[in-house]
């Protein structure tokens, strides 16, 4: 993840003592607010300047975002005045928006970003929506010639204040691909419906730029990091699924009157997420799995002396003739018992003594791999319920790789408790693509079933299962019913933010 | 009075059935294996319905705290289809397994060479998987028909009190108790037997071998049909020893010849956990049976 630090933040440093400083931190790139002090676009000879900050850019390594939110850069008396929805002088905010794409094109900007302007009160609503729209359609002709993304920001208090607005303006522009999205973080928390990284996934591939920065629900006011109310692990988290390659700048326009440190702690911080979310994102270690050894060991003390000969000699026969499965497969149960495994071993936790029997007579066949799947198949796809259950979960501690999946997706697809609590064992945990892992996980809250069946819960758990189980919580809330006790617990560890 | 319905088509009925049967005293069905009213076209579509009578049907019925058994074979109207013939072939596969209770509905329909041929077939089955069979009376000619069964069990060599020979009414229960297979009686709304002609068949006849079934399908049926009998009964002298004799002991007992039966005691003892419970709490997932 790339960092960056607003240049708005060090209003009372000169542009090129602020860029020291930036670079000095390790911050990597910049996110330049054209303004008096800071490179004025109004001020003689701006073509020389420009070279000479692109040169000093390259010099320090610092990338750059063009930002276009300057108080008093246009009108002295009237703040961000005027705008693309001001009744008066739009043509100005235009001319100047263009000017700024023509100095990102010429620094090598990652982006221009900019926003709708407040819509005075006596406009009506739709002629600001014309107004804006004509406005960025003009400088979206500049933007699409000089070949620099637009990130249009939503702003709360703004004509267009959220994603909803965003997406209302992208879709009247007609979706030109050249009109990304400028995300600030804060923002989300501060007036969007969903969580945060919710918004991130949502935004997804339109965002070309992001500020940073916490924020409170329904309080407009860019705060330090830990000073509001956003777990940020799973923001980045989110942002790094999004693709996201662009610089993750620092918005903090009203703390420069200690900009240096504030700059220092807010790196750290942003580090020190990041860190963290990459960690969540680690492939996970290799899970414990039982074997079948220590099946056969626990079957030793649990079978009677007729079962265990009944099973010694069902082994022998299918290790000749793996046609003899058939009939002794479907057996097993009413040969050997059907009570709880009791083993000590956490693995088998939920297994029966029949499906610890099924599994040994599956592990006699003189078969393995891709080989020992069909076979497993053979008999999972003509077994009763509880064969089938046999077979899932002898493929926690079979060798047939992953081409017993599909046994595990049928299984999914049915609606037996009993047969998806055995589908998401250690073999589903291990082999099960993301997608149709969470939506098993997905039906068991659907179906009632506790989530501690579930193996591999915490480590498989990601920022999408997150979602889809919130979601859900929403969905249930809404209708007035209970949430899951379980599913509350895994969504309090999967995020803080609640 | 616990209740065991020994002829129900499950598959053709709703959860409201469930819970009223419940409520009415049903703990146990067994469901044969028939045709659907609409002709099937192939073996496949016997491979479903049999997964379906071992799988999804007895997870049904146990959210409702009754326990599901079946019988599977290929019914008499069914056999003389040619493209269903290769059921026979898929047949054994499904008599290995612990919910199937007896082979059946086996019998005439139409008394063809074809229909001979799959049921002495299907007998010969019911003698190596060690099954009791469910025989079904043919419903037009059923006198005859009932005589033609009988002679071809006997000649199968499977033993009468592991033969329950169903359908039966005034004019065929004598020569079926004679040979010493048991007697089954379907109460339906206005064909078969009614409740007030059953209890006089009891009388005639007595409790020994007989059962008692709804034989509810997709048909006009009444699924409350056997606690109906059994309040008949009550109210015509019957002691209660009695009336659990023929809608639930005798059932067990038939159907316990195969070995396989099994009533998941605590769905008896406790059905207020059983029912709505879909997970937790229950035999379902935890498979805690009896073990035998």
């Amino acid at each position: 993840m790339r960092f960056g630090y607003g240049s708005n933040g060090f209003p009372n440093h000169r542009l090129e003592d602020a860029l020291a400083v930036i670079a000095d931190l390790g911050y990597q790139g910049v996110a330049l607010t054209l303004d008096h002090a800071h490179l004025d676009p109004f001020a003689p000879d701006l073509p020389g300047r420009v070279t000479a900050l692109s040169r000093r850019l390259n010099d320090l390594g610092l990338a750059v975002v063009v930002e276009t939110g300057a108080r008093y850069l246009l009108d002295p008396r009237r703040k961000h005045e005027p705008t693309l929805v001001s009744d008066r002088g739009r043509d100005r905010r235009v001319a100047f928006l263009r000017t700024a794409v023509d100095v990102a094109a010429d620094l090598g900007a990652e982006a221009v970003s900019f926003w709708s302007g407040i819509r005075p009160a006596h406009v009506p609503e739709q002629d600001a929506w014309e107004w804006l729209a004509a406005g960025c359609s003009a400088v979206l002709e500049t933007a699409e010639r000089r070949g620099v993304p637009l990130g249009f920001e939503p702003e709360p208090g703004m004509l267009v204040h959220d994603l909803d607005g965003y997406e209302r303006l992208h879709a009247l522009l007609g979706r030109p691909e050249a009109f990304g999205l400028t995300l600030d973080i804060g923002h989300c928390r501060c007036n969007e419906p969903l969580p945060v990284a919710d918004c991130v996934r949502r935004a997804g591939d339109r965002i070309v730029n992001v500020q940073i920065d916490d924020m409170r629900r329904g309080v407009h006011e860019h705060l330090e990091f830990g000073e509001g109310e956003i777990g940020f692990p799973p923001v980045l988290a989110a942002l790094a699924e999004t693709g996201y390659r662009g610089l993750v700048a620092v918005e903090l326009p009203r703390h420069g009157h200690d900009a240096p440190r504030v700059a220092e702690r807010s790196l750290a911080f942003l580090q020190h997420a990041a860190a963290e979310a990459a960690a969540a994102a680690e492939p996970r270690p290799e899970r414990e799995r039982a074997t079948l050894e220590q099946v056969r060991a626990v079957l030793v003390e649990r079978l009677s002396v007729g079962a265990a000969a009944w099973l010694h000699e069902s082994c022998a026969l299918v290790a000749r003739d793996p046609d003899v499965l058939a009939r002794r497969f479907p057996a097993a149960g009413r040969r050997c018992g059907r009570g709880p495994l009791g083993s000590p071993v956490p693995a088998l936790d939920g297994w029966t003594v029949d499906d610890a029997v099924r599994a040994v007579l599956l592990g006699a066949l003189p078969a393995d791999g891709a080989d020992l799947a069909a076979e497993a198949g053979g008999v999972y796809h003509h077994g009763d319920a509880a064969e089938k259950r046999g077979v899932l979960r002898a493929l926690d501690v079979l060798g047939t790789g992953p081409d017993a999946v599909p046994l595990v997706r049928d299984a999914l697809r049915s609606n037996d408790t009993r047969l998806i609590a055995a589908a998401l064992g250690a073999f589903a945990a291990e082999h099960l693509d993301g997608d149709a892992w969470r939506h098993g996980v997905l039906k068991c809250v659907f179906l009632g079933m506790p989530l501690a069946t579930v193996a591999g819960l915490d480590l498989r758990a990601d920022a999408e299962l997150n979602r889809m189980l919130r979601d859900l919580a929403r969905e249930r809330m809404a209708a007035g019913r209970p949430v899951p006790d379980d599913v509350r617990l895994v969504l309090a560890r999967l995020d803080q933010v609640t | 009075m616990r209740i065991f319905d020994p002829h129900i088509h499950m598959t053709s009925r709703t959860t409201r059935d469930y819970e009223e049967m419940f409520e009415a005293g049903v703990r146990a069905v067994l469901e044969p294996a028939f045709w659907l009213g609409q002709p099937r076209t192939g073996v496949g579509s016997f491979t479903d319905y049999f997964d379906s009578l071992v799988g999804w049907e007895p997870f049904r019925a146990a959210q409702f705290g009754i326990s599901h058994h079946c019988a599977i074979a290929l019914n008499p109207k069914e056999a003389n289809d040619p493209r269903c013939a290769g059921v026979l072939d898929l047949l054994p596969r499904y008599l290995a397994k612990d919910g199937v209770v007896a082979v059946g509905e086996v019998g005439y329909d139409s008394m063809t060479p074809e229909e001979d041929a799959a049921l002495e077939r299907q007998l010969e089955m019911a003698v190596e998987h060690d099954l009791p069979v469910l025989v079904h009376t043919p419903h037009r000619d059923k006198a005859a028909g009932t005589r033609r069964t009988l002679d071809v069990v006997r000649e199968s060599g499977v033993p009468p009190e592991r033969v329950l020979v169903d359908h039966l009414n005034e004019v065929t229960v004598e020569m079926v108790l004679e040979t010493g297979c048991w007697a089954g009686f379907s109460i339906y709304p206005d064909t078969k037997m009614d409740e007030d002609r059953m209890v006089a068949v009891l009388q005639a006849y007595g409790t020994g071998r007989v059962l008692v079934n709804s034989a509810a399908d997709w048909g006009r049926s009444d699924p409350l049909k056997t606690r109906r009998t059994g309040d008949a009964m009550l109210a015509a002298g019957f002691t209660g020893d009695e009336v659990d004799r023929v809608l639930w002991r005798n059932p067990v007992t038939f159907f316990g010849q195969s070995g396989r039966l099994d009533l998941g005691a605590e769905q008896l003892d406790a059905p207020g956990e059983a029912l709505g419970a879909t997970y937790a709490g229950n035999s379902v997932l935890r498979g805690a049976r009896r073990e035998d």
